[in-house]
C-alpha cells in the first residue's frame, strides 16, 4: 500500500545566513499525498517550501525532492505563490500567465507550439477559467488570479506541486476550485505541499499535517498531529478550540 | 503639408539622418517596452549618464571615431556593475545607481571641460548631431537594431518571465542574474547606438515615452510592442522634418534630437488628453 517517497525531510534545518528559521523538520511526503503546512504566522512555512525549491540552503541535515537534492528537481516540481505578490497592471492575458508552465520543456529561443497551446489551454479549463483565457491577468479576482497560477503550474505537468498560501483571501468558488483541482493532481500520483492557516481545512483535506513554529511539532496523519496539547504547544497559547464535528478553529 | 514631410530627404544628410532617425525609433521602441515591464527607467539613466565618461575619453583618444568604442567600454562595464549590484540585494539600489551615475557623469564634466571647444562638446555629447551622422554610425545602429530583434525574438518569453514573476522564474530554475545581464547589456547596447544621434541624456526619452504611449493604447503585450515601434520611427521623421521646416522655412532653429523627442512626448501628451477627455464623456 505505501507508496514511494516524494520528499523526504531527515531532521532538515534551515538558516538565513547565522539566523535559524526553521529547525529539525522530519517526515516523508508519498507520491499522490497532499501534507498542509501549518503553524502560526512566521512560523517558516515559507522558508520551507523555498527550501524544497532550492531557494534556500539546508544548513544542516537533508531534504530530498523525487530523489533528488532540491536545486536539481526544480524541473519536476510546480511552484504556487499567492497571486497578490504579483502586479495586476501588469500588461499580460490570462493565456500568457499559463503558457509559462511550458516554458522550461520548451526550452530557449523556440517559441511555443501548439502542443503548449493546448496543454496550457487543458490546464486553464481544469481550473475552470477556459473562458477567461484572452482576459489581462490582472482584471480577475483574487481567487480567480490564484486558480491561473495554480493552471500554469499544472501545464508544466509536475511530479511534485508546492503551493503557498492558495486559500488567503480567495473567495468559497475559487477555493472549491483550487481544492477539486488539487485533488485531482494528487490521484493522478502527484505528491503536493500546501502552506495555510486554515487548520479546518487541512484537517478535512489533507493526508498529512506538517505542524511548525520555528521547529516541528509534529508530521503525521491530522488525527496524530492536530491534537490540542500540539497545537497549544506550537501556537504558543493562542486560542485554540475543539468546534463542531471535531474541526479546530483557531484565534490568533 | 505632405512635401513638408518628404522633400528635406532629398538631401543626402538629411536621408542618412532620417534612416538613423527610423532605426533608433524602432530599436528603442522595441527595447523601451521591456524597459516599461521592467521599471529599469532609472537604471537607463543611470547607465546613459555612466557612458558619457566613455564618450569623453574615446573622442580625446581618436576623436569622432573613438566615441562609439569609448560608449561601448563604459557600457558594457556599466550593465555588469549594475547587475552585479541588483544580485547583492544588499545594498540600497536606487541610491548605490545615483551615487554612480552622478560620479561617472562628473568625471566626464571634468575631462570635458579642459577642452577649448568645451562648449560645443558638451553640446555634442549630451544632445547629439543626428544631422552629421555619417554611414559607419548607420551600420553599428542597423548592427545594434538586428542583435536587439534577435534577442528578443530568442528570448523574449524567458525575459518576460523574470519581469512578471521574478520569483516563480527562480523556482523554475532560471538564473535572474544572467537574464538581467542580458538586458542590461542590451539597453547599454541602445544607450551606445544613440549617442550620436540623440546623445546621451535625450536616449531616456526615445526608450521610455514610445513604451509609455503604448502601454496607454492598449494592454496586450504584441500591440504595445507594435505601437511602440510604431510611435518611435513617426515621431522620429516628424521630429526631424519639424526641425528641418522650422530650421529651413522659418529661420526658427530647433536641435533635431530634441524635436523629435518633444514630437514623442506630444504623442504621449495628445494620448493622455483623449483617453481624459474620453472618460469624461462617458460619465
Amino acid at each position: 500500500m505505501s507508496r514511494p517517497a516524494a520528499i523526504v525531510f531527515d531532521q532538515a534545518s534551515i538558516a538565513y545566513g547565522r539566523v535559524p528559521a526553521l529547525e529539525q523538520v522530519h517526515g516523508t511526503v508519498r507520491q499522490g499525498e497532499i501534507v498542509a503546512l501549518v503553524g502560526p504566522n512566521g512560523a517558516g512555512k515559507s522558508t520551507l517550501i523555498k527550501a524544497l525549491l532550492g531557494l534556500v540552503p539546508v544548513a544542516s541535515g537533508s531534504i530530498t525532492v523525487l530523489g533528488r537534492p532540491p536545486a536539481q528537481a526544480r524541473r519536476l516540481v510546480a511552484y504556487v505563490p499567492q497571486a497578490d505578490t504579483l502586479d495586476p497592471d501588469f500588461p499580460i492575458s490570462v493565456a500568457q500567465v499559463v503558457l509559462m508552465g511550458r516554458y522550461r520543456r520548451i526550452g530557449w529561443l523556440r517559441p511555443p507550439g501548439r502542443a503548449d497551446r493546448d496543454a496550457a489551454a487543458e490546464a486553464l479549463a481544469a481550473v475552470g477559467l477556459a473562458d477567461r483565457a484572452a482576459d489581462r491577468f490582472g482584471t480577475l479576482s483574487g481567487g480567480q488570479r490564484q486558480r491561473v497560477l495554480l493552471a500554469r503550474a499544472i501545464a508544466a505537468q509536475p511530479e511534485a506541486l508546492l503551493l503557498d498560501e492558495p486559500f488567503n483571501g480567495v473567495d468559497a468558488v475559487s477555493q472549491e476550485a483550487l481544492l477539486a483541482t488539487i485533488k485531482t493532481l494528487a490521484a493522478g500520483g502527484a505528491a503536493v505541499v500546501v502552506s495555510t492557516h486554515d487548520l479546518g481545512l487541512a484537517q478535512l483535506t489533507c493526508d498529512g499535517i506538517c505542524l511548525l513554529n520555528r521547529h516541528q511539532f509534529g508530521f503525521g496523519p491530522p488525527a496524530d498531529v492536530l491534537t490540542p496539547d500540539l497545537l497549544r504547544a506550537a501556537y504558543g497559547g493562542a486560542a485554540l478550540e475543539l468546534g463542531d464535528r471535531g474541526l479546530i478553529v483557531a484565534r490568533s | 503639408m505632405i512635401d513638408v514631410l518628404v522633400a528635406p530627404f532629398d538631401r543626402p544628410y538629411m536621408t542618412r539622418a532620417l534612416v538613423e532617425a527610423l532605426l533608433l525609433g524602432a530599436l528603442c521602441g522595441a527595447v523601451g517596452v521591456y524597459v516599461l515591464l521592467r521599471r529599469l527607467a532609472f537604471l537607463t539613466d543611470a547607465v546613459t549618464h555612466t557612458v558619457f565618461p566613455g564618450v569623453v575619453v574615446g573622442f580625446l583618444v581618436s576623436g569622432r571615431s573613438g566615441i562609439v568604442p569609448g560608449a561601448l567600454v563604459c557600457a558594457v562595464a556599466a550593465a555588469a556593475l549594475f547587475t552585479a549590484i541588483a544580485a547583492t540585494r544588499r545594498v540600497n539600489e536606487d541610491a548605490t545607481l545615483a551615487v554612480l551615475l552622478t560620479a561617472f557623469f562628473a568625471v566626464g564634466v571634468i575631462l570635458i571641460s579642459r577642452q577649448h571647444s568645451y562648449t560645443a562638446d558638451l553640446t555634442a555629447f549630451l544632445f547629439g548631431h543626428v544631422l552629421t551622422i555619417d554611414t559607419a554610425d548607420i551600420v553599428v545602429t542597423a548592427a545594434v537594431t538586428v542583435l536587439a530583434g534577435l534577442v528578443l525574438l530568442g528570448m523574449g518569453k524567458e525575459l518576460l518571465l523574470r519581469a512578471f514573476d521574478p520569483e516563480w522564474a527562480r523556482a523554475a530554475g532560471y538564473r535572474i542574474t544572467a537574464l538581467d545581464l542580458v538586458s542590461n547589456m542590451l539597453i547599454a547596447l541602445v544607450v551606445v547606438a544613440s549617442v550620436q544621434a540623440v546623445g546621451t541624456v535625450l536616449v531616456i526619452a526615445m526608450l521610455v515615452v514610445p513604451a509609455a504611449t503604448a502601454r496607454l493604447l492598449s494592454a496586450r503585450l504584441g500591440v504595445i510592442l507594435a505601437v511602440a515601434v510604431f510611435v518611435g520611427m513617426v515621431g522620429a521623421w516628424l521630429g526631424l522634418a519639424t526641425s528641418y521646416e522650422a530650421s529651413v522655412g522659418h529661420d526658427l532653429r530647433l536641435a533635431a534630437g530634441a524635436t523629435i523627442v518633444l514630437v514623442l512626448v506630444a504623442f504621449y501628451a495628445l494620448v493622455t488628453l483623449g483617453q481624459a477627455t474620453r472618460r469624461l464623456v462617458r460619465r
